[in-house]
């Protein structure tokens, strides 16, 4: 079985470096480290405007956050491990011959995602604290806790979208039902007890690392443990039962999807997300759940921010989490299967980018629903405006920087030091602006001409180079 | 006159010489085998001939189309069949007949896909999401894809091997008949009986080099059979 496990690790450590070099990619953690590392230096500075409990709570917050971006393996389970390994390498795939169950690959598949992100982010943002803190005096006990109450962070995030992936996958109704028992439980006890202790239940490690306790640990490692268990019992092969037959839908959806120049891709594309149920999946995931966990840290700030300061950093958080949109519609789509055909890399990366338009309606039918419960219905259009602003400028960048791969490129270090340095301030400045005037929401716009030429000089860079068809 | 013609073409992957100053030229009518072990380089030349990849150094022509420059128009006009068997897993095999037909802009799709799921006797999975389709349907899926527009030439890769043996012979008699309406077909295979019984001209790719072109007649002349012929040259080499 260990065979089984470091064989797969070994390809994902190999796809993501024959990709991009293996220094550029060895350095990821790395850099990590060092942002971790510089960050507590300017710690004190930060403390000034933000005191300790809630900058706790927006780091661990982040780790949850990553935790639930790297989860939902239930929805995607085979369809990812067919993507990231079925055509280029075949180890998942060939398991299959081996007499080795399913459940047992996935389990390997998913344990080794786990690791793999563990060494990526995790590890070496808390070495990066642990390293710095007797520069500055810290006591090095709050450091070893703080990588401990991360971790406990990121696999509670991971776990818990897990199970709830893994549900979907077996009955949607049932998923519903659980999200209808949570939301009504959170909402019940928000009644009964005050919103630091209903956020504190939420935000166990936050808890655990504000004051330690055992039985704290116990309960969290505890709840890590049975999420994760059932969710690799509740994992079922997807095509077990008997050969299903379907509708021909390209032909209406492509027609009704005229309007765009590359409809039939496009067309294609929606086809995929709704039969594969990522479409719906990745929404309630990747999507809806990371920001109403951050919207539910912001409304903490409500001692410091307005409403329309609320609502424009939500607008923005969006923007960055909306733009993601466009890995689901690369990562889940074999693009060999049609880059034979006469088409340009540019013009499947447009299809792209009109399918990542049409899904744009979910950022802004998310936003007016936050304006509205939240008492801010006038600054509406200008949150819009600024969401999409930064989500179109956003997807401008990954065009130019990662072509067709954004998923694996990020963690070249470059690229990824590219994106967080040109992301940072523009994201800074616009909520700065926000802060001023909401009328200043709509300087964003000016975003979408670097986004133009941006996305302008990516289509002839990834023309120019070959396509590495991962 | 030669419909395909290279001019020491050659592609680099690192210090890895995949394909290493080739120079071929394929007759128009012919059903031309690039012959190799597996990694001797017959994908990375499929690749560099329809512009999916750019060669590091060389030429080649297509039908007199460059595929660097040109790659879409090269595409346009032949028919490829790709390494992998892989049509987009949440498409019907109809819909997928249908997506490349509006690609290509064919007209009459349905009559034309019907005839290939009628030919290569799998219209039973016409509803089918190709993700769950065996791979012999795939392979066939993939192979009426390439010939849905009638090209003038079709380069095909490996396309034999997952089908039954009842199969393999519609898939080579069509091929037959195909050259000798005065179309081309460019195959690539491993499997020599394959290349023997079917192929009139063949070439040997042995790590990236040409060891020989030749025709498939000359040899049977000679009465040398092509796996003799093959291992003496690879070894040799
Ligand atoms: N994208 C790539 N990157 C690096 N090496 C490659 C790539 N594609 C092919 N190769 C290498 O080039 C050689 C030729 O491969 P290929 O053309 O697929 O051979 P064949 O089709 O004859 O089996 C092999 O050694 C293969 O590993
Ligand atoms: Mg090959």
């Amino acid at each position: 079985m260990f065979t089984l496990f470091t064989s797969m690790f070994k390809e994902e450590w190999r796809m993501h470096s024959t990709l991009f070099g293996n220094l550029n990619f060895a350095l990821f953690p790395v850099l990590i480290f060092a942002i971790a590392f510089m960050g507590v230096f300017i710690l004190p500075l930060i403390t000034t405007v933000m005191d300790t409990v809630l900058l706790s709570i927006v780091v661990h917050a982040q780790f949850i956050l990553l935790g639930i971006m790297v989860g939902s393996f239930g929805i995607l389970g085979k369809e990812v491990m067919n993507r990231r390994f079925g055509q280029a390498s075949l180890i998942a795939y060939s398991a299959r011959s081996l007499p080795v169950s399913e459940q047992m690959v996935f389990l390997n598949f998913v344990v080794k995602d786990i690791l793999y992100y563990f060494i990526l982010w995790v590890l070496p943002f808390g070495l990066g604290f642990l390293a710095a803190s007797p520069f500055l005096g810290i006591n090095l006990y709050y450091p070893m806790l703080l990588l401990l109450t991360l971790s406990i962070a990121f696999l509670m995030g991971l776990c818990t979208i897990f199970l709830l992936s893994a549900i979907y996958s077996r009955s949607k109704p049932a998923l519903f039902a659980v999200l209808a028992i949570l939301l009504a439980g959170f909402l019940g006890s928000s009644i009964l007890y005050s919103p630091g202790t209903v956020l504190s239940a939420v935000l166990l490690p936050v808890s655990i690392f504000d004051s330690f306790t055992y039985s704290g640990l116990l309960l969290s490692l505890g709840a890590i443990a049975v999420f994760f268990t059932l969710s690799i019992l509740f994992f079922t092969s997807a095509d077990t039962g008997s050969e299903k037959h379907y509708r021909n839908l390209l032909d209406s959806v492509s027609q009704r999807l005229g309007f765009l120049q590359d409809n039939t891709l496009v067309a294609k594309d929606f086809i995929d997300l709704y039969r594969s149920g990522i479409g719906i999946g990745q929404t309630i995931f990747s999507f809806l759940l990371p920001l109403g966990l951050i919207w539910l840290v912001l409304s903490f700030l409500r001692e410091f921010l307005t409403q329309n300061n609320i609502l424009f950093t939500i607008a923005v958080v969006t923007g960055v989490i909306a733009s993601t949109m466009y890995t689901w519609v690369t990562e889940f789509d074999s693009i060999s299967a049609y880059y034979f055909l006469p088409l340009n890399i540019s013009s499947i990366i447009r299809a792209k980018t009109g399918t990542f338009t049409v899904l744009q309606v979910v950022p802004v039918v998310f936003i007016i629903a936050v304006g509205l419960l939240s008492d801010a219905a006038a600054s509406i259009p200008n949150a819009v405006v600024l969401c999409l602003s930064v989500s179109f400028f956003e997807l401008a960048l990954m065009i130019r920087m990662c072509g067709l791969e954004p998923g694996t490129m990020i963690y070249n270090v470059r690229v990824f030091l590219k994106y967080i340095l040109i992301t940072g301030p523009v994201i800074l400045v616009l909520l700065g602006l926000t802060f001023i005037s909401p009328y200043l929401a709509y300087i964003s716009v000016i975003l979408f001409i670097p986004a133009w030429y941006l996305i302008k000089s990516g289509f002839k860079k990834w023309d120019n180079s070959d396509y590495a068809g991962f | 006159m030669p419909v395909i013609k290279t001019e020491n073409i050659s592609k680099k992957f690192g210090e890895l010489k995949a394909v290493d100053e080739v120079n071929l030229g394929v007759e128009k009518g012919s059903l031309f085998g690039l012959l190799g072990p597996n990694g001797s380089g017959k994908t990375t030349m499929i690749k560099m001939l329809t512009g999916q990849i750019k060669p590091s150094s060389g030429s080649a022509k297509v039908l007199g189309i460059d595929p660097v420059k040109e790659g879409i128009r090269v595409r346009e006009v032949v028919g490829i069949i790709p390494e992998q068997e892989t049509p987009p897993s949440f498409l019907t095999s109809g819909e997928y007949l249908s997506f490349v037909a509006k690609i290509r802009k064919i007209d009459g799709i349905e009559e034309k896909s019907d005839w290939w799921f009628d030919y290569l006797d799998f219209a039973d999975k016409k509803d089918v999401l190709c993700k769950d389709l065996s791979r012999g349907t795939r392979q066939k899926l993939m192979f009426a894809q390439a010939f849905l527009h009638d090209p003038e030439i079709a380069l095909i890769d490996e396309p034999l091997i997952n089908l039954d043996p009842v199969m393999q012979r519609k898939v080579k008699k069509f091929l037959k008949d195909y050259v000798e309406s005065g179309n081309t077909v460019f195959l690539s295979t491993h499997i020599l009986e394959i290349a023997e019984e079917i192929c009139t001209d063949f070439a040997i790719l042995h790590k990236g080099r040409l060891l020989h072109t030749g025709k498939t007649d000359e040899l049977k002349e000679k009465g040398m059979h092509l796996d003799d012929f093959f291992m003496e040259l690879v070894e040799r080499s």
